[in-house]
């Protein structure tokens, strides 16, 4: 299992290049990347499949809540540090 | 050329005569033996690999059964999706409009399911999980309705080309024939209305749309057949398969020149149609 300021990396790492435009400067743990379209929706299945293998553990998309992808700080939260879904 | 009512019309028509009944038309044997061909080997997801060179033909076979249920699977959340949005538009507004084409097409989604429903539940046990997650957004005037067929079409015409071929491969096991085969008979039915209605709302609202929503549609268009692809090169499978590390696999299969060919040969038909009605300005990246 990854450290929190490993996964951390390995998620700002990836947003950064599954936008492709922005720098790892742009991005902060609480920036809403959903919000400014830094992520797209249509980016979350591979978003999915990379928290899965991060963590070695399958995601409940069925049980997933509006604003788990918010930001690096809410997926940490939500499939990390509680791993609620 | 003909307008979209008299298309609907002559598609109800076929319909009514080609009625089938789902529970009557398979032959569910009692057990399949997993170590034969389900899907054709050159249409397995890992074909042309370093990971399916790994593989003996028992392993192949095997792999091709799961890939089958990942096929099935895909297609049961794709119509499940489908048929939630046209059941939204059935007489939407008040009016018919193509209400009458719309409940064959919502009769003949949910029988695709029964077939597709039936081999995964009877011989894997499972329906492998759908990965989608859509939240909702704002549209321009005409946005929501061209992409949801736009979508449809996409997936339905990638669809299709494996099930034609599938349904012509002999090595293939009598039922996963069979469930290819009927798919694509109705199937051709829901593509040319598939076709005829996105052009028909596309013509429709985008003189209306902005520079900027004409480009985000596009963008949207190409990430969208990405995602598409992406359900095809499910890490589930390889794990079911007995493959170590299945999302490495996953990952590097997807990116494999071999894959990209045989993905750009098998979407070529959408494409061309997206690029030819200005839907997409440029080919997507395979």
């Amino acid at each position: 299992m990854k450290s929190e300021p490993e996964v951390r990396a390995a998620l700002r790492d990836w947003v950064v290049r599954t936008n492709g435009q922005v720098s790892p400067a742009d991005i902060r743990d609480d920036t809403p990347i959903l919000e400014r379209r830094i992520v797209k929706s249509l980016d979350l299945m591979d978003l999915i499949l990379f928290l899965e293998e991060l963590r070695g553990l399958p995601i409940d998309v069925e049980a997933l809540k509006p604003g788990v992808f918010r930001s690096i700080d809410a997926i940490w939260t939500n499939f990390f540090a509680g791993a609620s879904v | 050329m003909k307008s979209l009512a008299e298309l609907s019309a002559q598609l109800c028509e076929a319909s009514e005569k080609k009625y089938v009944n789902p529970y009557e038309y398979l032959d569910w044997p009692e057990s399949v033996e997993r170590e034969r061909w389900y899907t054709s080997p050159e249409l397995v997801s890992l074909h042309g690999t370093a990971a399916w060179d790994a593989l003996d033909e028992p392993a192949r076979m095997r792999l091709s059964f799961f890939e089958a249920v990942n096929f099935f699977s895909l297609n049961i959340h794709g119509e499940k999706a489908l048929i939630e949005g046209l059941a939204h538009r059935l007489y939407a507004g008040g009016s018919a409009g193509h209400s009458d084409y719309l409940h064959h097409f919502l009769d003949e989604e949910n029988k695709h399911m029964v077939y597709f429903g039936g081999f995964c539940s009877r011989y894997a046990g499972k329906v492998y999980r759908d990965r989608k997650v859509a939240f909702p957004r704002e549209y321009a005037p005409g946005e929501e309705d061209f992409l949801f067929f736009a979508k449809v079409m996409i997936f339905e015409e990638i669809v299709d080309v494996y099930n034609v071929r599938m349904s012509k491969d002999e090595r293939l096991e009598p039922i996963a024939r069979r469930i290819n085969l009927i798919h694509h008979l109705e199937e051709t039915r829901h593509l040319a209305f598939g076709r005829a209605i996105t052009s028909e709302l596309f013509e429709r609202h985008a003189p209306g749309w902005s520079e900027e929503t004409h480009r985000s549609v596009a963008e949207y268009l190409a990430s969208y057949l990405r995602a598409t692809w992406k359900e095809y090169w499910n890490p589930d499978v390889y794990a079911d398969a007995g493959l170590p590390d299945p999302y490495a696999v996953a990952r590097a299969a997807f990116d494999d020149p071999a894959c990209r060919a045989r993905r750009r040969e098998i979407d070529a038909g959408c494409v061309r149609y997206l690029l030819e009605h200005g839907m997409i300005a440029e080919e997507p990246a395979p």
